[in-house]
């Protein structure tokens, strides 16, 4: 028995600590556990992934989980990001696992993929009535665990605990994630994984291809390219600007560290929505508090 | 327990040092900074690049909380770094040191100094794709730059090996007729970030396996001793250079007497390589580090199959286990070096060591297919080691010549590669 469990969330959400706490809940269940992120450079908001392998025997496999029996999507604008691409391998009769704001039955996924089960919750939701914060890690471990049904919820709790602790969370923030994480838990029901590989075959590329290109590709040698990557899609808030309160005073553009403000004639904030990362630091600054926060609700 | 640290054994938690054993969770940067702590090591001198500094900052917090005894310094570069090293191995300290890719290479200058001082240090290598273009995922330019510096090396596949082999490591290092500082080298990611069982020692029968180091000739104020001294003479300069591969030469039976000691006191028992289904095996591949997990899981598939395959791992690369490599792969069908690194303009560096083991053996496997992968951590899937099996099986395409290298990437990562490099320069 093998069971691979994928995570994709995006820098900060929790990904990696959701795949650590699930992976201890199943250690202290007594069965073998790997888990591993990948973040290449870490950014907040950037698509991130996690893995955890679970196993009643030894665990043959490293780093990317490219055959997941379950996937789990803490961030749905991530199903179409072409880099993330959380749909890709799911075994047949896997589970994808969204957390969604908006009860969507992601008919369009059902339709290219009708042998696999899509379950959806709103873990953030839960996590901003019942922690405060959109920090979902636990209530996605806890999502997790009760899908793949090998981990008790007292195991889930210890885990949630430890883990949280690791982090140097204080106690209070601690309990109202194991509250989120055994809400989580009892909304939830088991999925028989009986799963069987659902692989796209790819073939090796010859090295007379990789020999022969011309297209001068030793470098890339462009500048200012970081625009294409449409970092406004790492927003989990967006700041919105109330012009009659703005006195123009600049601050936000000076502070912006992406350069997504740009100001007008007169001298007042305009955001580039397609690469603002939300980090909020404009809200933060803005002295006549002339910026709110919008929570994103984009779905696939 | 520790913080963080689920167990299935009695791992206790908080103000436990020296009792903390058991099986427990964690990533190779844990059981690294594992490694050095049981060691009991006196002074570690520290400078920061991923994906090593976690190693680092365990251990900056185990001395902050008086868990650990020795002393860390952040110095202002990797060649102060072992500079420090060196030096303060040459006083008696036993040193551990830590670093990555362009770090392990900033300091190389002082590898070949403290291999010259026969300065027993441990360096921890987390390995990392060279720049440029820059990387942060692994392959093993970076150790194996370090290859004739006169460092053992010792390349670890699980978390587990990580911290047994620096406690191995420290043993042979130090060992009279030995005297050589080593590398235990884990890949960023696949081991450094990845959590996976491992088991704890206990720390008295840890000092049992390795006492106090006892340098031959330690610095001292009141005692004065030279270093590294000048030579200016080809003969003297080749009289020391021979001594030093005489004692690396020598460190494979210290290493095999050594793991066999740790293997009564804790259980695993290390060669320098390691068999994987190689009993019949017509064909075998040659892996190293952490993907040789995925290369055993396509084996282990393949015989499922009814296919004789078979793996053999190199964990000590140097000194080089001629022997024990020749008389793994002698007699096989075909076999197949997966080279995790490049050397452009030749190909794969173990790829040459490997023929080097066999050509004098009568029964040498007539086809030894090199296979370069994994360039920069570039994912391996059990399809494309399923295709080198394929070539080995069906022979080389054009033997008797030089049969052609394998350059793994699939289909999917070349489209995907142009495509983003399309992007990047057009700007959209």
């Amino acid at each position: 028995m093998m069971i691979r469990v994928r995570f994709h969330g995006r820098g900060g959400q929790g990904a990696k600590t959701a795949s650590r706490i699930l992976g201890t809940a199943a250690f202290n269940e007594g069965l073998n556990v790997q888990d591993s992120p990948v973040y290449g450079a870490e950014r907040r908001g950037a698509p991130v992934a996690a893995f955890t392998r679970i196993s009643d025997g030894e665990v043959l496999e490293r780093g990317y989980v490219f055959d997941p029996d379950v996937v789990m999507v803490m961030d749905s604008t991530l199903l179409d990001n072409p880099t993330a691409r959380p749909l890709d391998g799911i075994r047949r009769r896997g589970v994808l696992f969204v957390n969604s704001q908006t009860g969507s039955s992601f008919h369009g996924i059902q339709t290219a993929r009708p042998d696999i089960r899509v379950a959806t919750f709103d873990l953030t939701g839960e996590a901003l009535s019942l922690v405060g914060k959109a920090v979902i890690s636990s209530a996605t471990a806890a999502a997790a665990a009760r899908i793949i049904g090998l981990v008790t919820d007292g195991s889930l709790e210890k885990a949630i605990r430890s883990e949280l602790e690791e982090l140097g969370l204080n106690d209070e923030l601690i309990e109202k994630n194991v509250t989120l994480g055994r809400k989580v838990f009892a909304s939830l029901e088991p999925v028989e994984l009986s799963t069987d590989e659902y692989f796209v075959r790819s073939g090796l590329v010859p090295f007379e291809l990789i020999m022969g290109e011309r297209t001068g590709t030793e470098e890339i040698t462009s500048a200012g390219n970081s625009n294409a990557v449409k970092t406004g899609s790492w927003r989990i808030f967006k700041p919105i600007i109330d012009y009659n309160k703005c006195t123009a005073c600049m601050v936000c553009f000076a502070y912006c560290p992406e350069s997504a403000l740009t100001l007008r004639g007169d001298y007042k904030p305009v955001i580039d929505e397609d690469n603002c990362k939300g980090c909020l630091i404009c809200y933060r600054e803005c002295p006549p508090k002339a910026i709110t926060l919008e929570k994103e609700v984009r779905e696939f | 327990m520790l913080q963080g640290m689920p167990s299935q054994g009695y791992y206790t938690r908080k103000g436990g040092e020296g009792v903390l054993s058991g099986s427990t969770l964690m990533t190779g940067n844990l059981a690294a900074a594992w490694g050095a702590r049981l060691a009991g090591v006196d002074y570690v001198p520290a400078y920061p690049i991923t994906p090593q500094t976690e190693i680092i900052e365990t251990i900056a917090k185990w001395v902050r909380l008086g868990q650990m005894k020795g002393k860390l310094v952040q110095m202002d570069s990797e060649h102060s770094m072992l500079t420090a090293a060196g030096s303060a191995s040459l006083s008696g300290a036993r040193v551990f040191t830590a670093t990555s890719s362009q770090g392990l290479l900033y300091g190389l200058e002082m590898l070949y100094n403290i291999s010259g001082w026969r300065a027993p240090i441990l360096l921890v290598n987390v390995s990392r794709g060279l720049a440029a273009p820059i990387t942060l995922e692994p392959d093993h330019n970076d150790v194996l730059a370090a290859r004739d510096s006169g460092f053992l090396q010792f390349h670890a596949e699980t978390c587990q090996e990580v911290l047994d082999l620096i406690l191995l490591g420290y043993r042979v290092a130090e060992d009279r007729s030995v005297l050589l500082p080593a590398i235990v080298n884990l890949d960023g990611f696949y081991l450094s970030f990845t959590r996976e069982k491992v088991e704890l020692p206990k720390m008295d029968t840890v000092s049992t396996f390795l006492p106090e180091y006892d340098p031959p000739a330690p610095l001292r104020a009141t005692k004065p001793v030279s270093h590294g001294a000048t030579v200016l003479s080809g003969n003297l300069y080749s009289y020391f250079r021979y001594r030093m591969h005489a004692a690396s030469l020598e460190a494979s039976e210290v290493f095999r007497k050594a793991s066999a000691e740790y293997g009564g006191l804790f259980g695993r028992e290390y060669e320098a390589t390691e068999g994987y289904m190689l009993q019949d095996a017509e064909y075998v591949i040659v892996m190293s580090n952490s993907f040789t997990t995925i290369g055993k899981q396509v084996v282990a598939k393949l015989r499922e199959r009814g296919v004789a395959a078979g793996l053999l791992k190199l964990r000590m690369l140097r000194p080089f286990p001629f022997d024990d490599v020749a008389k793994s792969l002698a007699g096989r069908r075909a076999v197949a070096v997966f080279d995790q690194n490049l050397s452009p303009g030749f190909g794969g560096i173990l790829y040459p060591e490997i023929l080097a083991s066999l050509y004098h053996k009568k029964n040498r496997p007539q086809f030894v297919l090199p296979v370069v992968g994994g360039l920069g951590g570039k994912q391996l899937t059990v399809q494309e080691l399923e295709r080198v099996f394929e070539s080995l099986r069906n022979g080389p395409p054009t033997f008797p010549d030089r049969p052609d290298p394998m350059y793994l990437m699939r289909e999917d990562e070349f489209d995907r590669a142009k495509r983003n490099i399309a992007i990047a320069s057009g700007g959209g």
